[in-house]
């Protein structure tokens, strides 16, 4: 199996070293993986410094020394978490799910001599089941791994730099944009999705867009044309997955249906403080880092109409968001501390409410990094999310209440939650992360299936993830 | 009468024209860098990572080219620290960087392994000396004394050595090279440092052991062998040291002499840089020197080099931003930002750690061990 997986990975490198005039890998001898360390060469090796490695396996028995020398290095990593609903939503209990990742890239200046070119491929195994969509009905869905089960490519790209100061670089291929568009790094923390990709687009955009677990073919540009002040623009399919089922991860269900239907046209300007080569004076106190971010996406498939019995549709749609994370405080009395506090906040609206079920969503919070002297890599995290739904669905809603008395269904409105999160590092490769999330008006309001008359009611959310990179 | 006025006018302009100018002289040395550019992956053939030393070749001997720039790794590629091999050698003429030494895991002589630390030099007679700082579990629970170990210029291993002076050599090395013999200042940063669980119950930190040295190293150099040491002396001690889980140990880090015969030293724990008199020739210690600066810009300095204008610069380790200090009067003048990257708050901490004058003293080279990578800095 681990020849197998040898030999795959050499085929990876010749196949990108065609038409490339440095490309001349070298051939796989027996000779070449020669293990050095206790812990390449024991089966039990790498229990030896288990506690302050990077990964549970080490060097995974020579493998990641053997694809260095490539230039490749691989990344396996899981995810797992148990959350439950002890109140609320449409049942009550806990779920069970899973997300193992695997990437692997290479740096084509160690393996052909050429600077500043990354390639990169990696796939998901999702397992498990989604509480989400089991018991909560929440538009904002409470694990961002959430997803239907299945094994599939995730994304395939290559990235060039260019200019001096790797002031430009140009990313082409099957991406995922919420790795690079509207990101908070602050939010990451959180459990929730819409931490990660923010609700709007997850439901006005396409198959929820380009985002994971699906991703999109598509041109990336990256310019920072001064160190403060960075430029990122994409154009991509406007759909991530074929029009054959009304759920896109089953229309793609291995990522490699590759799509190509309109065009979602993204752009995005940051603005970062400290930026490399700033000078501070002696006397300047202190100041505090952060990043600043506008942004707007146009998709230019059609979007049906949210009038009742409309069967319009209407070219286009698009949406403009907003984010930032500052740096509120850093420890002052101790120099030899990094524990700082910081406030997030993100938010994306769009004026087109005829199309679209969520006209406006934000996050924000807060995180605490080394809450607890010497907890060096924990961080404990509040935050909250918002989705409202347009007034075109509302609209909606009432005009079926009108057509239809004797059933008639909650107008949906807005949905709230918070959450409150803590991450403990157990090792350099270990995260334990216990998680609480409330949810107010769940769905916006959405009708309770087992309970007639009744919307959902507001849900509690308990859980631990565990995140284990290999 | 209309020829005074004119005189008078051309002299306005002429002061004038010499006032601007004053204005515009740089006042230091880091104000004169604006361009900060990725040079190469520092990441080895087998994958070993975390570059540590920097220094830059000043002749060319065996694989090594005058004004190629050197690098040792201090992690395995599973990221344990103290368990580095490997130094690189970037060429700045072809850009191209190859693996000058890979050493083996264990060496004899050098007790507790290899882990390439910040302590590296290399003598115009071609010779490179690099420090040891080894570990078995990336903490100084299992660390060994080490030792300083002697390469020739095709990267192989000719010489260790190792003594009850010599524990876990750790700063960037300064030096005196006459050719036919050298001096060689060390800090030592290992003795009695337990692991990282054993904590000051005051600070909840790992405790700090006073211990902490700087030994003079006399070499006397053969023509065509390789060093022998001729005299050591401890020139300064007691500087703090204690395990860290994050940097693997903190101690006295960046070393460079100044006029009158001075070494400065970067005392990170006391956040402090601290000067010696009469490095090369005093007999006795002294002790943990007098105070430079303190405070300030200062954020755990690291290694220390000196710009053309004799001031020194200090890599700051818990905030991404190299400071720059007029030892004559220990004023800190600024500091630049050489590392912003804010996936790590403050921004760039822990990422930063040698530095390194370019010969034309216009730029100075740096590393990057969050990103593995050897950047230079210039105008």
């Amino acid at each position: 199996m681990w020849i197998l997986f040898r030999l795959l990975c050499l085929v990876f490198v010749a196949i990108f070293s065609i038409n490339t005039a440095f490309a001349t890998p070298p051939t796989l001898t027996a000779s070449q993986f020669q293990p050095t360390t206790n812990e390449t060469i024991s089966p039990f090796g790498f229990v030896n410094g288990i506690s302050r490695s990077g990964y549970l396996l080490g060097d995974l028995w020579g493998l990641r020394p053997w694809l260095s020398q490539y230039g490749m290095s691989l990344n396996i990593s899981e995810t797992s978490e148990v959350l439950g609903n002890p109140t609320g939503g449409v049942h009550h209990g806990a779920d069970y799910d899973g997300l193992t990742q695997m990437s692997l890239q290479l740096e084509t200046e160690k393996a052909f001599h050429l600077y500043g070119g990354t390639f990169n491929v990696s796939a998901l195994q999702i397992h498990g089941r989604n509480l989400s969509a089991d018991n909560l009905d929440s538009l904002q869905t409470a694990s961002g791994i959430e997803a239907d089960r299945a094994t599939r490519l995730w994304e395939l790209w290559y990235q060039q730099k260019f200019l001096e100061e790797d002031r430009m670089d140009v990313k082409i291929g099957q991406q995922s944009l919420d790795q690079e568009f509207m990101v908070s790094q602050e939010a990451l923390l959180f459990v929730n999705t819409m931490f990660g990709w923010p609700a709007l687009p997850s439901y006005d955009m396409p198959g929820g867009g380009p985002a994971y677990p699906l991703s999109t073919l598509g041109v990336r540009l990256r310019a920072r044309p001064i160190n403060s002040l960075t430029f990122l623009g994409g154009v991509y399919s406007g759909n991530p997955a074929p029009d054959t089922n009304p759920d896109p991860q089953k229309a793609n269900p291995s990522g490699v249906s590759f799509p190509m239907d309109g065009v979602l046209a993204i752009a995005e300007l940051q603005y970062s403080y400290p930026s490399l080569g700033s000078m501070v004076s002696a006397d300047q106190s202190s100041s505090l880092s952060g990043t600043y971010k506008i942004g707007a996406w146009y998709d230019s498939l059609k979007f049906a109409d949210n009038a009742y019995n409309s069967i319009s549709e209407h070219q286009g749609n698009y949406a403009f968001y907003a984010v930032m994370d500052q740096m509120i405080w850093s420890d002052p009395n101790d120099p030899d501390s990094d524990r700082t506090i910081n406030f997030f906040a993100r938010a994306m609206g769009t004026p087109l409410e005829d199309r679209n079920l969520l006209d406006f969503s934000m996050n924000a919070g807060f995180t605490f990094h080394e809450p607890f002297r010497n907890r060096d890599d924990d961080t404990f995290g509040i935050g909250m999310g918002y989705a409202k739904v347009s007034n075109g669905i509302a609209d909606y809603d009432r005009d079926y209440n009108l057509n239809n008395p004797g059933s008639p269904v909650p107008v949906q409105s807005g949905e709230t939650f918070v959450e409150v999160t803590y991450q403990y590092a157990l090792t350099p490769w270990c995260t334990l992360q216990p998680d609480f999330q409330y949810v107010f008006n769940p769905g916006g309001g959405l009708p309770n299936p087992n309970a007639a008359g009744q919307r959902i009611k507001n849900e509690a959310v308990i859980g631990i993830r565990a995140n284990i990179i290999f | 009468m209309h020829a005074i006025k004119f005189k008078n006018l051309v002299l306005a302009m002429l002061t004038l024209a010499v006032n601007v100018a004053d204005a515009r002289e740089p006042k230091g040395f880091l104000e004169t860098i604006h361009h900060h550019i990725t040079l190469a992956s520092t990441v080895a053939d087998n994958g070993d990572d975390n570059p540590y030393a920097l220094i830059v070749a000043p002749v060319s001997a065996g694989k090594i080219h005058k004004n190629d720039v050197l690098m040792d790794n201090f992690n395995r590629i599973s990221n344990l620290q103290g368990t580095g091999t490997t130094i690189m050698d970037y060429n700045p003429a072809t850009k191209e960087i190859t693996t000058f030494a890979d050493l083996p895991p264990n060496v004899p002589g050098c007790p507790g392994g290899i882990g390439l630390s910040t302590a590296m030099v290399m003598l115009k007679s071609g010779w490179v000396i690099v420090g040891s700082t080894p570990s078995t579990d990336g903490t100084t629970r299992t660390m060994g004394p080490g030792g300083l170990l002697v390469l020739d210029s095709n990267g192989n291993l000719v010489e260790t050595w190792a003594n009850t002076n010599i524990n876990d050599p750790w700063g960037n090395i300064a030096a005196i090279d006459n050719g036919t013999n050298a001096i060689l200042f060390v800090s030592m940063a290992g003795l009695d440092v337990p692991g990282p669980g054993v904590r000051d119950p005051q600070t909840g930190r790992p405790v700090i052991v006073n211990k902490a040295t700087v030994l003079r190293i006399e070499l006397s150099i053969p023509e065509g062998k390789p060093p022998v040491i001729t005299g050591q002396t401890v020139v300064a001690n007691g500087f703090g040291q204690r395990a860290d889980k994050d940097a693997f140990l903190v101690g006295p880090t960046g070393l460079a002499l100044g006029l009158n015969d001075t070494l400065y030293v970067s005392d990170a724990l006391g956040n402090q840089i601290v000067a010696i008199p009469d490095a090369s020739t005093r007999t006795n210690s002294a002790g943990t020197g007098v105070v430079v600066t303190k405070d300030g810009l200062l954020k755990r300095p690291l290694a220390l080099t000196t710009a053309p204008n004799g001031h020194l610069l200090a890599i700051n380790a818990l905030k991404g931003q190299v400071v720059e200090i007029d030892p004559a009067s220990g004023k800190q003048l600024y500091a630049q930002w050489i590392d912003a990257d804010q996936a790590q708050q403050p921004p760039g901490n822990g990422d930063l750690f040698g530095i390194a004058m370019t010969p034309d003293g216009k730029a100075f080279y740096y590393v990057e061990d969050d990103m593995n990578t050897l950047m230079e800095a210039m105008r």
